[in-house]
């Protein structure tokens, strides 16, 4: 299971930012979104599939970064 | 010297100036029933506003309303001055002067309601009341002196009146100012209900609920909105070749230094009379008066005073209307969409109607605008006041050109 389809989606329905404009190794700050904004599309993701991150999530760069761990969480989830 | 050179509304009447300029001459209400959920009923003038035109998703994470009504406002008035207006400018010479009773209301209103208990992390940044000058500085690349009036129902004419100074001064070659208010939230809406100062209305007839200087007045109606106004010395002006409304001629504030939230007529007149002062006017110069005029029972009489100590025997001559029946109180934004009505109406030598009145007070006893589609051909001076919660009262004048 990836989760970086379902992030590609969240991104683009709240922020706009097409799949295609955002390489998934690439800084998603790089893509406009500032420290502040990334936090709220942090608690978006929450939201979104029912989880919580962990605290250091300040660290998260790259939407591949970001589905690796939400993967992760999602499957602990489950078991 | 000090011109307008261009004009910018996001408000209840739509984003384009002379067509919300003409249906204020016909006499349209945009005031409505809102929030039907609330206990009471509540009449006020919202803005149909696309934010879509103005801002990307992406740029809208943290921007409240308020200041989404402010940047395209400020975007159409300066579009409104010209391709001009920015050519050879130096950024450090643009001055960004914005009038704000409250902030993001909504912003703070969504952050308390949380039902999941997490607050969005631009909370702050989004209601700041400093927010909606900071916005219209970076859209438009302005970096000289960004400043923000809060000065209650005042907080744009102030705006304006020191923007006049700065150019005066030489601070600044041109300066975009304004103001925007956004707080049609229940929260907000509640705290306005529980002063008592609200107009009341029959089922069915909250586009009439407010009356000003109307035997019937009962208060006045919240509007939303945004207004801007680009101001240059004359010099560049003329340099430039622009097409200039009218001059920002004269410019008065004062305080009453009394009550917080009662009128004084003495205090207003003296912002009246500093007014005409600087704009180097006698009263029967002055052919039109925007008025104040909230239709509250006790404000409508003091202001209809401090004009009558100031005009005497001429106040028989000034025509006046308050155009806040038709758009309601716009707060902070009410002085700036006040005075582009005001220059307008200068402009095009048309005078817009004191709407829902049919029985004029006697105790106001000003010779009001009755009827909509009102010419005034000879007209070549017009006033706009404010007078704020707080005691701050603030007129503008303007002169034809």
């Amino acid at each position: 299971m990836s989760s970086l389809k379902d992030l590609q989606d969240l991104i683009q329905e709240k922020y706009g930012i097409e799949p295609s404009a955002l390489d998934p190794s690439a800084s998603i700050r790089g893509a406009g979104l500032d420290s502040l904004a990334l936090v709220e599309f942090l608690f978006a993701v929450e939201d979104r599939f029912g989880i919580s991150l962990p605290e250091q999530q300040t660290e998260i760069d790259t939407l591949a970064e970001l589905a690796t761990l939400v993967d992760g969480l999602r499957a602990t989830q489950k078991a | 010297m000090v011109w307008v050179t261009g004009l910018g509304l996001a408000s209840p009447h739509g984003d384009d100036a002379p067509r919300v300029f003409a249906a204020l001459m016909r006499g349209e209400s945009a005031v409505r029933q809102i929030l039907p959920e609330l206990a009471k009923p509540t009449a006020a003038a919202p803005v149909a506003f696309d934010e879509t035109r103005w801002f990307t998703k992406l740029q809208l994470a943290g921007v409240d309303r308020v200041s989404q009504l402010a940047v395209a406002a400020a975007d159409l008035a300066m579009r409104d001055a010209g391709d001009g207006a920015m050519r050879s400018l130096d950024p450090e010479r643009i001055g960004v002067y914005v009038g704000c009773g409250m902030g993001g209301a909504a912003a703070l209103e969504l952050a308390y309601r949380s039902t999941t208990g997490r607050v969005p992390p631009l909370t702050i940044p989004a209601f700041m009341p400093n927010a909606p000058a900071a916005h219209v500085a970076m859209r438009q690349h302005a970096q000289g002196p960004v400043f923000t009036y809060s000065v209650a129902c005042a907080s744009s004419a102030v705006a304006i009146a020191e923007a006049a100074k700065a150019l005066e001064r030489d601070e600044v070659d041109l300066a975009i100012v304004g103001g925007t208010e956004a707080l049609l939230v229940p929260g907000v809406v509640l705290a306005w209900q529980a002063m008592q100062t609200l107009a009341g209305f029959a089922p069915g007839e909250a586009a009439t609920a407010c009356r000003p200087f109307s035997t019937e007045r009962s208060g006045f109606v919240l509007g939303e909105g945004a207004a801007f106004l680009v101001l240059e010395s004359a010099a560049r002006a003329k340099a430039r070749g622009a097409r200039a409304y009218a001059e920002l001629a004269g410019w008065g504030v004062s305080c009453d230094a009394a009550h917080l939230s009662k009128p004084e007529a003495a205090g207003q007149a003296r912002a009246l009379r500093t007014a005409l002062r600087t704009a180097k006017l006698n009263p029967a110069d002055v052919g039109y008066c925007n008025a104040h005029g909230t239709a509250t029972k006790i404000g409508d009489v003091v202001e209809a005073d401090a004009l009558r100590s100031v005009w005497g025997d001429a106040l028989g001559n000034l025509r006046v209307s308050s155009t806040k029946a038709l758009h309601g109180h716009l707060l902070g934004a009410a002085g700036a969409l006040e005075a582009v009505i005001t220059v307008l109406a200068l402009y095009q030598r048309q005078l817009p109607p004191n709407a829902h009145c049919a029985i004029p007070d006697p105790a106001c006893g000003l010779n009001l605008v009755r009827e909509p589609g009102t010419a005034a051909p000879g007209l070549e001076a017009a006033l706009t006041s404010s007078f704020a919660f707080g005691g701050t009262n603030a007129a503008l004048v303007f002169k034809r050109l």
